[in-house]
């Protein structure tokens, strides 16, 4: 195959850089995240639940992680789209660009899937003894996170680069993580006080 | 602790019981940790003078066990009412004013007053009404809360799903996390406080210490400030689709060539602290009083 008839596709993912400078650090909303999670009767008590809180810092870790890379890939891909497309044409559709970082959370990659589905079922095992008013409640305010999650996703991928959506995306899904967690935490009729 | 007290007893109840009065005493570290466990009822704590624990109990409808141990600097007291329906105890303790507190509830209510200690509270449906002196930590999934403080000397770290939250004098340090629930936050100085909710709204009102740090995140929730005192401080406002009312006297403007959005950044005074609000939808408001 000549070089004019490449797919012009193929010769802009050739061209994206294997690394990009972030343009706007996320590591510090990262870190905040992290660091709220320790609670201080924990800490005081050597840890009543590490197991919890491992698994929710795990999540929040890979979550971060895919979406720093997710935002850092997408921003390098549309900006060599950009130079590409003012360079040649016609210009290539960008059908190579991951569309909805919010709905897909096989993006995130299978560790993440792995541990929130471990999440997710501990969540459900906990509601599921709740009192049915209690439970209807956390079913709602999950549910309105979900759709928030849904209407930033839906907002970042018209505006990909806008950092804000970026923000409070991450934000979105660590207030889940943190909802997921707290309510398998809460007392139940069956928790007793280990000596 | 050389000895260990150790009061026990299991209340196998065949069914439905009659209400039941139960007192236990026991001697107390003056500064040691009291657990409590109850599912229905209420649970009332006061600290006092005494190096003892005092526990006064109604239990209606029967328990499946009652504990009442010591160990150590450690005191348990934990009351499994039966599962039936109307089964709840009302307990009173009495607790050395400097124990910490860990009150776990699901739908009993928490009193808590005179208890120096570090308090840590959990329910999921009852209401949390505590005094506080040192640090705490509450979570609730739909009761509400409401904390009186005594000036704040240390981290406050509060958590509500739709539980309303109500915090007096407390700070300098806070977390406050919610879904759906209200904050309301008074505190004279606050150094750090992160705050984050969906859909509540917050109304907060502190004076910011000189390097006072505040973050703030909202999905859908409106968001007004209130300083008291002298403001020094550098304001970072954006909101996505919110509108940004500002009393100090910049105007927000519009953040993107097309759609919606709002940004302010100005600074106030010398500067020094820093105020970060970031929202979706929700509106934000700054003031002076």
């Amino acid at each position: 195959m000549s070089e004019s008839r490449r797919d012009p596709l193929d010769e802009l993912l050739a061209r994206v850089p294997r690394e990009v400078a972030p343009e706007r650090d996320l590591w510090p909303a990262i870190r905040a995240g992290i660091e709220a999670e320790p609670r201080p009767a924990e800490r005081a008590r050597g840890g009543a639940h590490p197991r919890w809180f491992q698994l929710a810092a795990g999540v929040l870790l890979v979550l971060a992680s895919s979406l720093t890379t997710y935002v850092l890939t997408r921003q390098s891909l549309q900006q060599e789209a950009a130079q590409i497309a003012r360079e040649t044409l016609p210009a290539p559709s960008l059908t190579a660009t991951p569309a909805s970082f919010g709905l897909a959370p096989e993006a995130l990659g299978v560790e993440y899937v792995q541990t929130r589905a471990e999440l997710d079922k501990r969540f459900e095992q906990r509601l599921a003894t709740l009192p049915p008013v209690t439970r209807a409640k956390v079913e709602r305010n999950l549910a309105e996170i979900r759709k928030a999650s849904s209407e930033i996703a839906a907002a970042l991928a018209e505006n990909p680069s806008d950092p804000l959506l970026q923000e409070l995306l991450l934000s979105t899904y660590r207030n889940e993580i943190r909802l997921l967690t707290d309510v398998s935490q809460l007392p139940s009729t069956s928790t007793r006080v280990d000596l | 602790m050389k000895h260990v007290l150790c009061v026990a007893m299991m209340f196998l109840c065949a069914g439905a019981a009659a209400a039941e009065t139960v007192e236990r005493r026991s001697p107390a570290d003056p500064n040691g940790e009291v657990e409590i466990g109850n599912i229905a009822g209420r649970v009332e704590v006061v600290g006092w003078d005494r190096a003892e624990v005092e526990l006064q109990a109604d239990i209606a409808g029967g328990a499946d066990e009652l504990r009442f141990e010591r160990r150590g600097a450690r005191t348990v007291i934990q009351i499994r009412t039966n599962r039936h329906h109307g089964a709840a105890a009302d307990m009173t303790v009495r607790v050395p004013q400097g124990s910490s507190l860990m009150i776990n509830t699901v739908s009993a209510d928490q009193q808590v007053e005179g208890v120096r200690g570090r308090q840590r509270l959990q329910s999921v449906s009852g209401a949390i009404d505590t005094e506080v002196f040192d640090e705490f930590e509450i979570e609730t999934a739909s009761g509400e809360i409401s904390v009186r403080g005594h000036g704040g000397q240390a981290l406050a770290r509060v958590t509500s799903v739709s539980g309303d939250v109500r915090l007096d004098d407390i700070g300098p340090d806070v977390e406050l996390s919610t879904v759906s629930g209200d904050l309301n936050v008074r505190a004279k100085r606050i150094e750090r406080a992160r705050i984050n909710t969906t859909n509540g709204d917050l109304d907060f009102t502190a004076a910011l210490a000189p390097d006072a740090r505040i973050d703030a995140e909202a999905i859908n929730g409106d968001l007004r400030f209130e300083f008291l005192g002298a403001v020094n401080a550098e304001f970072d406002i954006e909101t996505f689709n919110g509108d940004i009312d500002n009393c100090f006297g910049p105007e927000p403007r519009r953040s993107r060539d097309f759609g919606p959005g709002n940004e302010l950044r100005f600074e106030e005074g010398k500067g020094g602290a820093t105020v970060r609000v970031k929202t979706l939808n929700g509106g934000v408001e700054l003031c002076k009083k």
